[in-house]
């Protein structure tokens, strides 16, 4: 059986390298991927999930287990760290950057794709956290709930809400097109 | 139902990638805002897609190995537990009481090594004690046992380290490198009883 979070968290306090490699390897792509679509920039999420469990190791992580889980106080780092970012000055090296060489490339290099990418990094943090957790990293209402310390409820409607705002982009984007066709 | 609420069960079905169930589809085949909104939200889906592609597709330097470096670096410096560097100063403080301890012997047989002898020395008989010593400018060396009566005393002439005149009490000069000319009282017992800086010794 794998130990949890916790287990693992309370081994590498001890110094336990293997407890703390288990961690990272469990953890970080999944954190490197909310820090990318939240902050469109590969080098912030590159920073942002290093940096995650560099705090993690500090003497001034104060992890209480009693308060919540360990994956939600790793995001709460992520989330903390994404908006220091945020807060001083756009980010560069867009993750919306088409790529041509393949036709996998030419499906993610598609405007709209980017356009929606845009639109979701301008949307207000509390839409752009549910679609980035329960959309893109496909995380069930419950688990969304327990990450960002909300009801399954609140997750929901924020989700429904969010994809409203997509949606009117959709609408709005493929409205040209519409128009040419007719 | 309303609009709005198949619309909560079309962005669910959009979402899971799921086919309509019959109410959903009738509704959808005769309200054109739905079933509008219904191809949106497929296409939201495939976008997302799309970008959960692209996100994998990236390639990424990995920072595990400088992770793991700086994790064994705090770990080294914690891995000693408080209590060994507690046990490592007591011992160091033991070692310096033994070591403080020896030195002091070593002064207190004294003058010995940090004293160069010339000549013969001068006979007196000890009517005097300490404290009649140190009234003719000489220094009583304490921590010694006072004279008997009738005890003879000797003065040799002797070159005293400026460290042995120190462990005396005499105030010497810290940056003063060589011997100072002194002439010093010493009991029968050979032990030093009180010392006196020549008058040519020049400071």
């Amino acid at each position: 059986m794998q130990p949890s979070d916790e287990e693992l968290y309370r081994l590498m306090r001890k110094g336990n390298q293997d407890a703390f490699a288990q961690l990272y390897e469990r953890r970080e792509p999944a954190l490197y991927r909310f820090a990318l679509h939240m902050s469109g920039s590969q080098a912030v999420a590159e920073e942002v999930s290093h940096e995650v469990f560099v705090q993690l190791m500090g003497p001034a992580t104060r992890f209480d287990e009693t308060r919540g889980s360990l994956e939600s106080f790793l995001y709460g780092i992520a989330r903390n760290l994404i908006r220091v970012v945020r807060r001083l000055g756009p980010v560069l090296e867009p993750v919306d950057r088409p790529i041509y060489h393949d036709i996998l490339g030419e499906l993610i290099g598609n405007e709209t794709t980017a356009a929606l990418h845009r639109t979701l990094r301008e949307m207000p943090e509390r839409y752009r956290d549910v679609i980035v957790l329960c959309d893109l990293e496909e995380r069930s209402y419950e688990d969304v709930a327990r990450l960002i310390g909300r009801p399954v409820g609140t997750v929901r409607s924020r989700l429904h809400r969010a994809r409203a705002l997509l949606s009117a982009k959709l609408k709005r984007l493929n409205a040209p097109s519409e128009v040419v066709t007719r | 139902m309303t609009c709005s609420e198949w619309t909560m069960e079309l962005v669910e079905c959009a979402r899971q990638q799921t086919t309509p169930d019959r109410e959903l589809r009738v509704h959808l085949s005769i309200c054109a805002h739905c079933s509008e909104r219904w191809d949106r939200e497929q296409q939201l889906t495939a976008h997302f897609r799309a970008m959960r592609m692209q996100a994998a597709l990236q390639s990424r330097n990995s920072q595990r190995e400088s992770l793991m470096r700086d994790f064994a670096r705090i770990h080294r410096r914690k891995a000693v537990p408080s209590w060994v560097w507690a046990l490592g100063a007591a011992a160091a403080l033991l070692l310096a009481v033994f070591l403080g301890h020896e030195a002091g012997k070593r002064n207190s047989k004294a003058v010995s090594p940090a004293v160069r002898v010339h000549g013969e020395p001068v006979l007196y008989e000890a009517s005097l004690d300490a404290s009649a010593l140190s009234s003719d400018d000489f220094i009583a060396v304490p921590y010694t046992p006072p004279l008997a009566p009738g005890e003879m005393v000797r003065v040799v002439h002797a070159d005293l380290y400026p460290e042995a005149l120190a462990s005396m009490g005499v105030e010497v000069d810290p940056a003063w490198a060589g011997d100072l000319p002194a002439d010093v009282v010493v009991g029968e017992d050979g032990l030093p009883r009180a010392v006196r800086i020549a008058e040519n010794a020049q400071f």
